[in-house]
């Protein structure tokens, strides 16, 4: 395909403005277009980057906030609780797994990417996240997604069972191993240290000795 | 569907969540006024808006992209309000402000001082979907553009920053 044909500067002007997002007539054409697949796969590396890049290191920027600008934020927070002079209690939230599904299909193509990213491009996921993962897997999908207030490792991983999408959940501890199924994927939650780790397939359930080992490369 | 276990907490109070979610906040701001002065101002302004408000949150999952609305309205207000003048970068990145510092890590450090050089029109639409994880559409809402607009705004600030991270721009739709 020449990338100068129109339905390449379509598929890249869509890639380029929500690389996240793939509508059907880009998908469909990247199944024929490897520039436009790479494109999309160097463009996914940027905005890891990106990501990373926006993540400003808070504890530098804290630092040189001068003292009476901290007080007075402080004083306004501390206010503002007095004031109410309550609490405001959040519903109930859906279980972690049904989430973490919902999260997953909103990424739908993530599944497909096959380019093993660069080591530094996961680093910076991991770093973003607060997260130490095992660097020799074979990734080829990294971000620090949003999730529940907090940037949570969103990871593909090729394996011999085909791809296993991997979410680090630092802060979200669960009490035991749950199975789970839904819109054609598979998945188990585990327990990992203070926190959990979600391993899911969509073809055939998750292996136990392939989840151990995720959840034996997880750090935090 | 029907997990034995789910791990969250039910029960948060909302100003945990606030304090939880105020890094967030202020990292958007920052990428917003390009000022921590500003961004701090913002901040506290919203903080306190967000909890007058706080019934109007009626769904606890989407109390992240509620703030950072409210932070991009404050800083727009801010600026109608008080007319600050705009931002000289160069001088922000000459002054080498701690909040762009990157560990040594050069390639980093770039990327952030191209993303404060982009122009607002490209960097705010840039900012909300990447940092603050809001769809086109939303973003069209929030800015009250069209979503091919944003798409196309998104496009371009993208193929800046391409240079910087070592790729060749792709071509402009235009």
């Amino acid at each position: 395909m020449n990338s100068g044909s129109p339905e390449c500067r379509h598929a890249r002007l869509q890639i380029g403005g929500d690389p996240q997002g793939l509508s059907a007539d880009v998908a469909a054409h990247l199944s024929t277009c490897a520039e436009c697949t790479r494109f999309r796969a160097e463009t996914l590396a940027l905005d890891a980057r990106l990501r990373a890049a926006l993540e400003l290191p808070l504890p530098q920027f804290r630092k040189a906030v001068p003292p009476a600008r901290r007080f007075a934020l402080a004083a306004s927070v501390v206010l503002a609780m007095i004031i109410a002079g309550g609490f405001w209690v959040f519903r109930p939230q859906p279980a972690l797994a049904d989430e973490v599904v919902a999260h997953v299909l909103e990424e739908a193509g993530s599944w497909d990417q096959q380019k093993l990213l660069p080591g530094s491009a996961v680093a910076d996921v991991l770093r973003t996240a607060g997260v130490q993962f095992d660097a020799t897997l074979p990734v080829v999908y990294a971000y620090a997604c949003p999730f529940h207030g907090h940037r949570v490792p969103h990871l593909v991983i090729q394996t011999d069972n085909g791809p296993m999408t991997v979410m680090l959940l630092a802060h979200e501890p669960v009490s035991q191993r749950t199975e789970f199924a839904e819109n054609g994927l598979h998945g188990v939650l585990l327990p990992a240290g203070s926190g959990s780790v979600a391993v899911l397939m969509r073809h055939g359930e998750v292996p136990a000795d392939v989840a151990a080992r995720i959840v034996s490369a997880a750090r935090w | 569907m029907n997990p034995s276990s789910g791990g969250t907490s039910s029960t948060a109070p909302f100003t945990r969540i606030l304090e939880m979610l105020r890094p967030d906040l202020l990292r958007f701001a920052f990428w917003l006024a390009r000022d921590r002065a500003v961004a701090e101002d913002v901040v506290q302004e919203t903080l306190i808006r967000a909890w007058k408000s706080r019934e109007e949150l009626k769904d606890s999952s989407a109390v992240r992209p509620w703030l950072l609305t409210i932070v991009r309205r404050e800083h727009a207000r801010l600026y109608e309000r008080k007319r600050l003048p705009t931002v000289d970068v160069d001088e922000v990145e000459a002054l080498g402000d701690p909040a762009l510092a990157s560990d040594g890590d050069a390639g980093l450090h770039d990327l952030r001082g191209a993303i404060m050089k982009l122009p607002d029109e490209y960097r705010e639409p840039l900012v909300l979907q990447v940092l603050g994880g809001f769809s086109t559409a939303e973003i069209a809402t929030e800015l009250k553009l069209t979503q091919p607009t944003v798409l196309t705004r998104l496009f371009r600030a993208r193929n800046k920053l391409r240079v910087i991270y070592g790729l060749a721009p792709a071509e402009d739709a235009e």
